[in-house]
């Protein structure tokens, strides 16, 4: 299923210049884990060295923040959009 | 062959660089490069091409190495940079200093991080390794992060052998190894420890900055949280040279930076105090110590007309390597200042920038 990614401009430079782009993934999970396959260098400003996500960082599945999934195998539509946003914590 | 001169700014908004010729009394500015992140360390290497090494960082994401190779106009993100382990604990959380390795190692790079270590490159900066033997010490249960963030801000490698180095940490201390890098000893009698909470009385010392002198390798000056000070042993012990730095009631003498000329001239910027932390009464005075001299002097007035309540963080200041030296600094509201005659008369530079976080001059042959 082709689904929809959007990064900040800000790292860009990890997504070969692009902010928005398209992955392939049958489950959220799997996208998840293509995201930062494709894109290696994005892992370090998403994820904690023990793999967690970022405290301001936030992954949002079409509208929903995925931490507040009770789980990540969803099957992907097409369409369907991943977005990374920094949390906006005051400012 | 002349040389051209290059300062490069690390500012919490990205990067930014001077360029001059040898007179250094025309600059052309240009930047920001890498904007929106946060440059706490940058180096210019010439050492295989001319490289411009930044270590970026941001709050929501997290620290990494990124490179130049056409002076600014592109930058590259090193894949394999920096990093601890899962297992450690630790979080790379912004890397404070580049430095190139021994003269004699042409592809060597070292990387302070916060939290405090040490990581080391034998490829040019492509891929990193941490040198573990730091943050394995037995006293690295007690060591406790200070306002600043646990940084390792300081690398020093001894000139005159590349297998001695020191670190240095705020609200930690200073350690030396004899191996490399691989086996560390702590090196912080006579400093002042700072109330950290913790008992183990080996580390706790919070050092600002500290420069090597130029001429003898044994001896080391530091800006420290609780005074400034000096060895003459390697770091083995430590004793205060403040005469001639004004005390107000039990305070120590309070700053961050610390330089050190090609010539043996030491600088300090003194601000108020550890709660005021910016220039006492507004007034911007650079401090040195001449070399065979054991007193402070306020040799510079850098803006005699106008008051300016700032301050000028530790690796903000710097000198080059040319004849005569240059001496440089940058300040908490993003203004650069220099000096051609030994910190003596001062000139501002074109541009306002946002906190300026480092300052480092580069010098390349053409």
């Amino acid at each position: 299923m082709r689904i929809q990614v959007s990064v900040p401009l800000l790292l860009s430079d990890s997504t070969k210049g692009r902010t928005k782009f398209e992955l392939e993934a049958e489950t959220l999970r799997e996208a998840l884990e293509r995201l930062v396959e494709e894109y290696p260098l994005l892992k370090v400003h998403l994820y904690t060295e023990q793999g967690d996500v970022r405290k301001h960082v936030l992954l949002y599945y079409n509208e929903d923040n995925i931490a507040w999934l009770e789980k990540l195998d969803i099957p992907l539509a097409e369409g369907d959009k991943l977005r990374v946003l920094q949390a906006v914590s005051g400012g | 062959m002349g040389k051209r001169v290059v300062l490069l700014i690390g500012t919490n908004k990205g990067v930014f660089q001077y360029t001059s010729n040898e007179e250094r009394k025309e600059w052309k500015l240009s930047g920001p490069f890498l904007p929106g992140w946060e440059a706490y360390s940058v180096l210019g290497d010439s050492r295989n091409g001319n490289l411009i090494y930044a270590g970026t960082s941001h709050a929501a994401y997290g620290a990494s190495i990124r490179v130049s190779d056409d002076m600014g106009e592109s930058w590259r993100q090193i894949e394999n940079g920096p990093s601890y382990s899962p297992e450690s604990g630790f979080a790379l959380n912004r890397i404070w200093q580049l430095v190139p390795g021994p003269a004699s190692e042409p592809d060597t790079l070292y990387a302070g991080a916060e939290e405090a270590g040490l990581f080391v490159s034998y490829d040019r900066g492509e891929n990193w390794r941490e040198l573990k033997g730091l943050t394995s010490h037995p006293t690295r249960p007690n060591w406790f992060p200070g306002a600043g963030g646990m940084c390792l801000h300081t690398i020093i490698i001894d000139p005159g052998n590349k297998q001695r180095m020191w670190v240095a940490m705020s609200a930690v201390g200073v350690f030396r190894s004899e191996d490399g890098g691989e086996t560390w000893k702590a090196c912080n009698r006579g400093l002042s420890r700072v109330p950290t909470g913790q008992p183990e009385d080996e580390v706790g010392y919070c050092i600002h900055k500290m420069v090597i002198d130029p001429n003898d390798s044994n001896t080391l000056y530091m800006q420290e949280h609780g005074g400034v000070f000096k060895s003459s042993d390697g770091g083995d012990s430590w004793f205060p040279i403040e005469e001639g730095l004004t005390l107000k009631g039990d305070d120590a003498p309070f700053g961050f930076p610390i330089s050190v000329s090609p010539t043996g001239d030491l600088f300090l910027v003194p601000l108020e105090s550890s709660e005021q932390r910016s220039m006492k009464g507004g007034k911007m005075l650079v401090y040195s110590m001449r070399p065979g001299e054991s007193r402070w002097e306020p040799i510079g007035d850098v803006m005699p007309d106008e008051e300016r309540h700032v301050s000028v963080l530790r690796d903000a200041m710097t000198v080059d390597s040319l004849d005569p030296y240059g001496l440089y600094f940058g300040t908490t509201s993003g203004e650069v200042y220099y000096s051609l005659d030994r910190g003596v008369t001062w000139d501002r530079l074109p541009g306002q920038f946002s906190r300026i976080l480092t300052v480092k001059p580069w010098i390349i042959e053409e």
